[in-house]
């Protein structure tokens, strides 16, 4: 068990009601968990609240079995690689110049970096292939290989888990794609344990071994995506008429038109 | 290398600064005393200061990750102006009132912005640092305008050409002390080279790779505040340096502040130390103030770096 | 750059009733020109330009506390209505009302005198406030009172405007005839212990930065005339900022300061390099006679040369 989240309680200040109400989760090195939901329904407040930028009202997070309180900043990025929605550099950067900067919390304060260093910046430009990009300026890459140089960056921490946070917004088919498949392929071929939060209900159901649906702060339903993708549990939810059909096994959703909806 | 190069022009900066003046080099004591007692140590003070105000200006752009940041931009200057004004309008003539009152009116400024720029949560918004840096810097301008209107002290008009900057008052008392003073938050800042590197990147990316991001603007807030106020109390406000030179070594030594910060010190003193030995020399025996210098030079280097900033 | 003229609406008084109030006031001023000897000529004021009166002035507004000096010296003080914050010579000056400061002045106070002619100090700052009074159809004249030299022929001007030509005329005479006299005279001021070589002093009005003061001051008219050199001499400008090596190099005799007693600056490490500092050689005088050009500048030579006949200050 790499993250375990229990009976976690978030409300924002002045919040009419809580933006997290009792949720658990749980995530297992070599899987890929996907969590999905409505806007609102607390997708970014449980990433937050996961990582440590955020402190729950009530409930616990444990990292390798330990609270998420007793890590410290530099400890948790050697273990956590997160990849967040947005991001824009104030200032140019070469692309392994950022690369290098997953290694950081490896570093100490003033050292060059070492030669562990920048084999593991390597590689992982290398699995997200990107390495012919490494002497590019960050601001002239495309979504997508923007994308692809921080999953590198995250790669580059040598983590235990890895957390991407909507990572195909503002992405084409074939890098959203691209990169379903890798973190895929990461989870099962390195062991790591991925979450993703996504908007991507099919894409999440064909990728993911698990999926947990929040609603309005709670975990409307979790588990393999047979399990979750149903009619009863995600129209209340997405609160739009749906069916269900199905690709080689694998349950995708169709939200109905309303000339197709009894 | 282009270190050696730097290095080299530090050194030929100072001594080229230590050669010439109104005295001009020979062996003879009154002028060895010149040299060593007035020449060298200001030569030093204004490498220290040039250096100083440099790596403030890297850190600062940092923090608000904005390449405009420069180190009076947090109010600092108004702060340092308001309490020479005020002390002079006071009547206080002991020599050390002036660099003395600057530097308790730009502590006060940095205590006021810092207060403002806290939210809750103790948390410090930068944005909100910066906008709190130009309310204090315009009030401070505000009342020294009422000073000055309502004041009689013939000498505003004095404190007002002190502010300008220059390194007159430059003596081997000033210059252990400002150096002794000024190593602690250089280093301070020099050591969060990393961390201010992922503060580049976003405060949420940043935290994820393991900086402290509070501790972070904290300590570089105030190691840069702490080594403006005494630069401007012992130089008055001499601009451009922390803007120009940051950005000039952005350009040949890229964005991290590993290397970033020891270049903009030695550029930024290698700068100063000639914009004096010029700001002395050009019109002799009147001295320029050397804030006037580094604008001439500043600006048009500026609309140069301008156009060459990569995207 | 110009002055806005802000007037209190609460009062109702407009720019237009002000024009109006002007042009009739000089309407008048031109119906009482012909009971009073109109002057010779169109006078001239020191920038060159036209001054607008018809008649000898009676409400004059004087912005330079040189200028307010020779008026009262000349016998014309009872018509000066304004003076800025800065005239305090003769005492008589201060119980007329200020208007404030002298360079960009207060033009609301300047025209709450009722004034007919106004005198500026010759700056391309008053300029703006200058065209707005010509605009109001208000006499104006600007001054150049900065050297010696400048006393007699400005006392002559100021005799004109105001009617007092004849006692101007002698008083600028009489100083013209003196400051002659005291050239020729010439001789150093004697030194003591007997030195009859002439002693270099430098004039330090600031330290920090350091302000010295040069040939276009009148007070190097008044060092030369006191039998020393100033060595700064050769800066055209009446004060310029130097550094303490320029001071070293120049090495003068004696610091002249204005003031009281030995200035705080000298126990400052920098300055010791400068041996007049290291051996404390000052000299100190101090009045209003040493701030401006005036009829009162030989008697401020002669102190001045006293007290470097004296020595360093204790």
């Amino acid at each position: 068990m790499i993250l375990e989240a229990r009976r976690l309680v978030f409300r924002y200040d002045a919040a009419a009601s809580a933006a997290l109400d009792g949720v658990d989760l749980t995530l297992d090195a070599g899987e890929l968990l996907a969590v999905v939901g409505p806007n609102g329904s607390g997708k970014t407040t449980l990433l937050r609240v996961l990582l440590g930028a955020l402190e729950p009202g009530q409930g616990e997070v444990l990292l390798l079995q330990r609270p998420l309180t007793t890590w410290d900043r530099r400890e948790l990025a050697r273990t956590v690689g997160v990849v967040v929605q947005r991001e824009e550099a104030a200032f140019p950067l070469r692309v392994r110049e950022a690369a290098m900067m997953g290694r950081y919390a490896h570093m100490g304060p003033l050292g060059a970096p070492g030669a562990r260093d920048e084999a593991a910046v390597a590689r992982a430009l290398s699995r997200c292939d990107v390495t012919g990009l490494a002497g590019r300026w960050v601001g002239t890459l495309s979504g997508g290989e923007w994308q692809r140089v921080r999953l590198a960056r995250a790669l580059a921490q040598e983590p235990r888990a890895l957390v991407l946070d909507e990572p195909t917004a503002n992405l084409d088919l074939a890098h959203e794609m691209e990169l379903f498949e890798l973190a895929a392929h990461l989870a099962r071929a390195d062991g790591l344990a991925a979450l993703v939060v996504t908007h991507h209900l099919n894409l999440a159901a064909r990728y993911a071994d698990r999926l947990v649906v929040l609603h309005r702060g709670q975990v409307a339903a979790a588990g393999p995506p047979p399990d979750v993708m149903r009619r009863d549990v995600l129209e209340p939810v997405f609160g739009w008429p749906i069916e269900v059909g199905h690709w080689r096994e694998t349950p995708q959703f169709i939200p109905l038109k309303r000339s197709e909806s009894a | 290398m282009k270190w050696l190069a730097l290095g080299g022009a530090a050194v030929l900066a100072l001594l080229g600064a230590v050669a010439v003046g109104p005295a001009g080099l020979s062996t003879d004591t009154a002028t060895v005393a010149i040299i060593r007692d007035l020449r060298v140590p200001r030569a030093l003070l204004a490498f220290l200061v040039g250096g100083s105000l440099a790596v403030t200006g890297a850190g600062l752009q940092a923090l608000v990750r904005n390449p405009l940041a420069d180190p009076y931009l947090l109010g600092l200057s108004g702060g340092a102006g308001l309490g020479a004004v005020g002390a002079i309008a006071l009547h206080l003539t002991s020599p050390w009132v002036l660099p003395a009152s600057a530097f308790v009116g730009a502590l006060a400024a940095i205590v006021v912005v810092y207060r403002l720029g806290v939210v809750t949560g103790a948390v410090l918004d930068t944005r909100v640092l910066l906008l709190a840096g130009v309310v204090v810097g315009a009030f401070a301008a505000a009342m020294m305008g009422a000073i000055m209107a309502v004041s009689s002290a013939a000498e505003l008009r004095n404190a007002f050409v002190w502010l300008l900057g220059g390194f007159a008052s430059a003596s081997w008392q000033t210059v252990t002390v400002f150096a002794a003073y000024a190593a602690v938050p250089v280093t301070l800042i020099y050591v969060t080279a990393r961390p201010l590197d992922l503060l580049t990147l976003g405060e949420e990316p940043a935290t994820y790779l393991g900086a402290d991001v509070e501790r972070t603007k904290r300590t570089v807030y105030v190691a840069a505040s702490l080594l403006t106020a005494a630069a401007v109390a012992v130089s008055g406000t001499i601009g451009f340096v922390g803007l120009v030179v940051p950005h000039a070594v952005r350009l040949l030594w890229g964005h991290l502040h590993r290397t970033l910060l020891p270049a903009a010190f030695l550029l930024g003193g290698t700068l100063l130390v000639l914009a004096d030995a010029l700001a002395r020399t050009l019109f002799a025996p009147v001295e320029l103030p050397v804030g006037v210098v580094t604008a001439f030079v500043g600006v048009p280097v500026f609309v140069l770096l301008l156009r060459r900033w990569p995207r | 750059m110009g002055v806005t003229l802000t007037l209190p609406r609460g009062e109702g008084v407009s720019v237009l009733r002000l024009s109006l109030f002007g042009t009739s006031l000089a309407i008048a001023l031109a119906a009482c020109a012909t009971r009073e000897p109109p002057p010779a000529d169109r006078l001239v004021d020191d920038l060159g330009h036209p001054v607008a009166l018809a008649g000898p002035a009676r409400r004059i507004v004087s912005l330079s506390p040189s200028t307010t000096e020779l008026l009262f010296a000349i016998g014309a003080g009872g018509s000066v209505v304004g003076r800025t914050r800065w005239c305090d010579f003769p005492p008589e000056a201060t119980s007329v009302p200020s208007v404030g400061d002298g360079l960009n002045p207060n033009l609301e106070l300047v025209l709450s005198q009722k004034p007919d002619l106004v005198l500026f100090y010759a700056s391309a700052a008053n300029q703006g406030v200058i065209t707005r009074l010509d605009g109001l159809g208000l006499a104006a004249a600007s001054v150049r009172l900065d050297r010696l030299d400048d006393v007699p022929r400005v006392a002559r001007m100021l005799g004109r405007l105001t009617g007092a030509a004849a006692r101007a005329d002698a008083l600028a005479a009489r100083f013209a005839a003196e400051l002659d006299s005291a050239r020729a005279a010439g001789g150093a001021a004697t030194r003591p212990g007997g030195d009859q070589r002439t002693q270099r002093v430098a004039l330090v009005s600031w330290d920090n930065p350091p302000i010295i003061i040069g040939a276009g001051s009148f007070l190097t008219d008044l060092i030369e005339l006191a039998g020393a050199h100033n060595v700064f001499d050769d800066v055209a400008r009446s004060s310029a900022q130097t550094g303490i090596e320029a001071i070293a190099a120049r090495d003068p005799d004696m610091l002249l300061v204005l003031g009281e007693g030995i200035p705080a600056f000298a126990g400052r490490p920098e300055w010791q390099v400068v041996p007049a500092v290291r051996r404390r050689h000052f000299v100190a005088v101090q009045g209003s006679e040493f701030e401006r050009p005036g009829f009162r500048s030989l008697e401020a030579v002669r102190t001045l040369r006293a007290a470097l006949s004296r020595g360093p200050v204790r």
